[in-house]
């Protein structure tokens, strides 16, 4: 019985992103089928009052999950330090020998060759150049990062050749892996700047670095 | 609350807000335009429920992608001295070896567990929202649950 009363104690303590913004309803209940079309009418409307309103759509965004990663809004942000961008991924290796300790080829983009990458099992962190840093994560066994925004990080989401992914600017944010074990790997915990996160095929690509959103959506779309 | 169960609902269903978001809406519209349907005297929840499930099942299969557990536990409030992220990590290493074992199930086991025990649905309304007879809602409950013990203990 202890499982299922730790399951019920858990759902006390998740996080659910919050519903639409709507006018208070109290639906169902109600016997009498006309107040109650008139409820649902008011409802219909105010949800489509509210996808209107911009207030409405950002309340989304305090809570955004895209496939191995999940960024959420705080008021605080957890304690972390400005570190070096492969923070916690281990020495520098060739991209060949990264490519071996994360069990699977990196993608990259066209005319870059780069000479050292840092790896774990799992995830292939490659510098580009110029504060930039690629990292690639294959959901096999470090499949979540996780993100906290301050509220001054801008948090939307993007398309990147028709994939859904996340762009994060103008504020800090935190990142930390997350083992598929639920366990944190704390030493990756750090400051990060500017990061366009997005799905391509099996994998999930994280671009760091002092770019705009259109220089790093020109980046990533050029990956192959 | 219904909009709120409901937003739940989709969301569990579909693993994305603005998708969730997306079903509730169309399914608050092809309610209300069902409603000469709805048996008078029955119970709304889970007819409602079964309508806006259906939409979410609908779109996450129109955006050809895999829902996974999207639920994560909450970030506490840290005050203002922040705990360090260890240590309210270590604390939190129950809920998120639980949550990644219910992450780890197969979609119609997880959608039980997600519908029974983090939505704290009937089992009516799980049957309604997972489309199946409230026998098969039991069996598939009883096998996730057994799943989950090998995997976190009893």
């Amino acid at each position: 019985m202890s499982l299922e009363r730790d399951l019920r104690a858990l759902a006390a303590e998740l996080e659910w992103p919050e519903p639409p913004e709507l006018a208070p309803l109290e639906l169902g209940r109600r016997r009498n089928l006309r107040p109650l079309v008139l409820a649902v009418a008011v409802l219909v409307l105010a949800l489509a009052v509210a996808l209107a309103v911009p207030p409405a759509r950002s309340a989304i965004l305090r809570f955004l999950h895209l496939r191995g990663v999940t960024v959420e809004r705080v008021e605080t942000l957890p304690r972390a330090q400005q570190r070096p961008l492969a923070a916690g991924l281990g020495p520098a290796r060739s991209l060949d020998d990264a490519a071996r300790m994360a069990g699977f080829p990196p993608v990259l983009p066209p005319g870059v060759a780069p000479t050292r990458a840092y790896a774990r099992w799992s995830v292939i962190a490659i510098p580009l150049g110029g504060d930039r840093l690629l990292t690639e994560l294959s959901g096999i066994g470090m499949d979540v990062s996780k993100k906290f925004a301050s509220g001054a990080a801008r948090v939307a989401p993007v398309t990147v050749d028709g994939a859904p992914g996340i762009w994060i600017e103008g504020g800090p944010h935190v990142l930390v892996f997350r083992r598929r074990d639920g366990t944190y790997v704390t030493e990756t915990l750090r400051l990060a700047g500017n990061t366009l996160l997005w799905e391509h095929g099996t994998l999930t690509l994280r671009l760091e670095g002092p770019l705009t959103l259109p220089e790093a959506l020109r980046l990533a779309r050029s990956i192959r | 609350m219904h909009r709120e169960v409901a937003f739940r609902v989709a969301y569990v269903v579909t693993g994305s807000a603005a998708e969730a978001e997306d079903a509730v809406q169309e399914g608050f519209v092809k309610a209300w335009r069902a409603l000469w349907r709805f048996r008078r005297g029955a119970e709304f929840r889970p007819w409602l429920l079964k309508i806006v499930a259906n939409e979410a099942r609908n779109r996450r299969r129109s955006s050809g992608r895999r829902a996974g557990l999207a639920l994560r536990a909450a970030h506490e409030p840290s005050g203002e001295a922040a705990p360090s992220p260890e240590a309210s990590l270590l604390d939190r290493e129950r809920r998120e070896e639980l949550l990644a074992a219910v992450g780890a199930l197969p979609e119609p086991a997880r959608l039980a567990i997600s519908c029974r025990y983090f939505l704290e649905l009937s089992e009516e309304e799980t049957a309604a929202v997972l489309g199946v007879r409230r026998g098969t809602v039991k069996s598939r409950t009883a096998r996730a649950l057994e799943r989950l013990r090998e995997e976190v203990g009893p």
